[in-house]
């Protein structure tokens, strides 16, 4: 495989994102950076800004005022870019189908490649499904 | 404003509150004058929902109104409903309760002091924190069988039990974790790094405090001896003995001191539940089809955050005609936005998670100058590091 | 802190305002009390309980539409004490007076009761919009018992949609 593909699956720079969750599934992610769970020693770092970013993990039902928001950070980075979205509430809205705020599933908005569920998954379903990502990537 | 002054924006996603928030910054050189707050990004329509669905099923909804204060939302729903209802639960049901209310408020504690070590660049402190926190994390999933959201509290008692053989093992977890948490006192007393960042920084006096209704630690820090559990009892907590935690610092130091103390009153309250649970029953049977009698009822409880309040009114269906719930970091909001003013851009980050908004998220900043008409993004962890090179010199 | 004391608080606040102005009072438990206020009197009575009875705090602000008319519920507290006042607004003219002058922190609970039921606090210093979203159209309240959840969706998205249509 080209050099490329080897250097970005071996060290996938994360941003983490909160579309409107009730933060379970925040704690977990933040967790799954611990030294208990280590999503370090698969080269993954979370990092502040999106331009930086391969891969953004995206929680939460999206309420209608975060919409805009999404959209806007996913346009800001760079290609090639991997959405994967954790939690049942980023797949399909979870326990708050049919609230009148909530626009349902991450995927509506912005195009996702993995789904991990979970209400709230935990850590090591997290990395699981990271890694996942990346050998489809061509790790 | 003057030709100085210029606003900035920050959020929506931030060193949290519980919803991801804007904030906008009016700023003269480098002191804050004014805070507007701008919220509503988590608004998932939570009260209208719960009005089509029946008691057993908003259960799950108010698990998940927040995730880290999750069991507690559960404990004032259910003594809301129950109290509504005139459902008397069994002592057993009670003690368990208490259990779990307790350990999610080490868990939330020590998860906030990694955050606010995070915020003001200690990150060792950060990585020993949640290490540790994993200890109490094991304790819950071995009773409950999951580490967030435990669906213990249902309408009418509890759902699992609590095996007598465990209590060894337990009580020697707790021992671990008091002797853990102690070290931390110690650190955050006597460390200069610390100190330097957290004395004096978001001061708020106890008349400003009152005027302005906070709740939780951030009122306790103070000086407002406000804790329900000790002004208000519920459950159980007028038989158990333990401190009502307050100090008159005010500022970021005192949040660290009362949080860390609480965690210690914590680990003796679950201690002594352990020592004095009867045995009996663990729940009254409820079905989700049973209707409830016409009345109204006000559960306040202290949520790791703050006093919590649920408010719900019956018309006699299986479902509420209103259910009203009010977290405690929107009532701190107003005192929030003294703390800031006056204070330094640097110290935002930290004064914005002194008060334990849920959590820690990332963010983007804007700076619009608006005499040069230049635009520069800055993104939190700029802002952090701006902080610590700015407090270097 | 007792339900003697209690009582004797509430049968205070009748004789003081007049009964046809504070009725239905109950005190159901320990740290409990209930009372309807009349919407002329009712910043009077919040003046009366901060300075001779400490009610210095509130805890929320809670707005319920029952069928004939707009509820607006102002949880107090002094010290464990929690009395709770509910004042009755007239559908046809939803306003109530504002009380961030006597107690400042209440300002984001009136908002919050602007947003979602409709109820106008005069007198707020900044009654912006809180919690919607900024182009959700104006006059439409999530919490009146008028809206459902498939027609705010065909109101403010312009079709229904949801598992239930299809």
């Amino acid at each position: 495989m080209s050099i490329l593909t080897w250097a970005r699956t071996r060290s996938p720079w994360l941003i983490h994102f909160n579309a409107g969750a009730c933060n379970a599934c925040d704690i977990e992610v933040l967790a799954a950076l611990t030294p208990r769970f280590d999503v370090e020693r698969f080269g993954g770092v979370l990092k502040g800004t999106p331009r930086h970013a391969d891969v953004m993990v995206v929680s939460g039902s999206v309420p209608r005022k975060v919409r805009e928001r999404l959209k806007r950070i996913y346009e800001q980075m760079p290609e090639p870019k991997f959405v994967v979205a954790v939690g049942s509430c980023a797949i399909s809205g979870g326990v708050f189908q049919d609230c009148y705020n909530v626009m349902e599933g991450v995927d509506k908005i912005i195009p996702v490649n993995a789904f991990i569920p979970g209400c709230p998954p935990k850590p090591e379903a997290i990395l699981d499904g990271v890694v996942k990502l990346l050998v489809s990537a061509g790790y | 404003m003057s030709d100085r002054q210029f606003v900035i924006p920050i959020g929506p996603q931030h060193p949290a509150l519980k919803e991801p928030t804007s904030f906008y910054f009016t700023v003269d050189g480098e002191v804050v004058v004014d805070v507007e707050p701008r919220i509503g990004y988590n608004h998932r329509g939570i009260e209208k929902a719960m009005e089509v669905r029946n008691y057993i099923q908003n259960l799950y909804i108010t698990e998940r109104v927040c995730g880290i204060c999750s069991n507690a939302h559960q404990t004032a729903y259910t003594g809301a409903v129950e109290e509504a209802g005139g459902i008397e639960i069994p002592e057993r049901a009670k003690y368990i309760r208490v259990l779990f209310h307790e350990l999610e408020r080490i868990h939330s504690h020590l998860l906030w002091v990694g955050v606010a070590a995070h915020e003001i660049g200690f990150d060792t402190m950060f990585y020993y924190v949640w290490r540790d926190r994993e200890l109490v994390m094991d304790l819950l999933e071995e009773i409950s069988g999951n580490r967030v959201n435990y669906a213990i509290p249902t309408v009418g008692g509890v759902r699992r039990d609590i095996s007598k053989d465990n209590f060894p093992r337990w009580h020697k977890v707790l021992d671990a974790l008091a002797e853990r948490t102690n070290y931390y006192i110690k650190v955050a007393s006597t460390e200069q790094t610390i100190l330097d960042r957290a004395i004096g920084v978001g001061y708020l006096s106890k008349e400003d405090m009152i005027r302005l209704s906070g709740v939780g630690p951030n009122a306790r820090c103070s000086g407002v001896p406000c804790d329900t559990r000790k002004t208000a009892p519920y459950l159980l907590y007028d038989e158990i003995p333990f401190e009502h935690i307050y100090v008159d610092n005010g500022d970021v130091l005192g949040q660290v001191l009362v949080r860390v103390l609480e965690t210690l009153e914590a680990v003796k309250i679950c201690k002594w539940v352990l020592d004095n649970i009867p045995e009996g029953e663990i729940a009254v049977k409820f079905n989700p089809m049973q209707k409830l009698p016409e009345g109204e009822a006000v559960y306040i409880v202290e949520a790791q955050r703050g006093e919590l309040i649920h408010y719900t009114i019956s018309d006699g269906r299986n479902m509420p005609y209103r259910h009203k719930i009010r977290a405690p970091t929107l009532g701190n909001i107003p005192s929030l936005v003294e703390r800031l003013k006056g204070g330094y851009i640097a110290d935002i980050p930290i004064t914005l998670a002194g008060i334990d908004p849920c959590f820690s998220c990332t963010d983007r900043m804007v700076f619009y100058d608006e005499g040069k008409d230049r635009s520069w993004v800055w993104d939190e962890e700029q802002l952090r590091r701006y902080g610590l090179e700015w407090y270097k010199k | 802190m007792s339900i003697e004391n209690q009582t004797k608080v509430v049968k205070e606040l009748v004789n003081v305002f007049g009964e046809e102005n504070v009725t239905d009072t109950k005190v159901p438990r320990l740290y409990r009390a209930f009372a309807t206020v009349k919407r002329e009197v009712f910043r009077d009575v919040v003046k009366y309980l901060k300075e001779k009875h400490g009610f210095v705090h509130i805890v929320t602000i809670s707005g319920v539409d029952m069928k004939d008319r707009y509820e607006v519920v102002y949880h107090l507290r002094s010290e464990g004490f929690n009395m709770n006042l509910k004042v009755p607004v007239p559908k046809d003219d939803p306003k109530v007076p504002s009380i961030t002058d006597i107690l400042n922190g209440a300002v984001l609970y009136e908002r919050e009761v602007n947003d979602l039921l409709g109820v106008y606090p005069e007198g707020h210093p900044d009654p912006k919009r809180l919690i919607l979203d900024y182009d959700w159209p104006e006059g439409v309240h999530p919490l009146r018992k008028e809206w459902d959840i498939q027609t705010l969706r065909q109101k403010v998205d312009g079709q229904k949609w949801g598992k239930d249509v299809e």
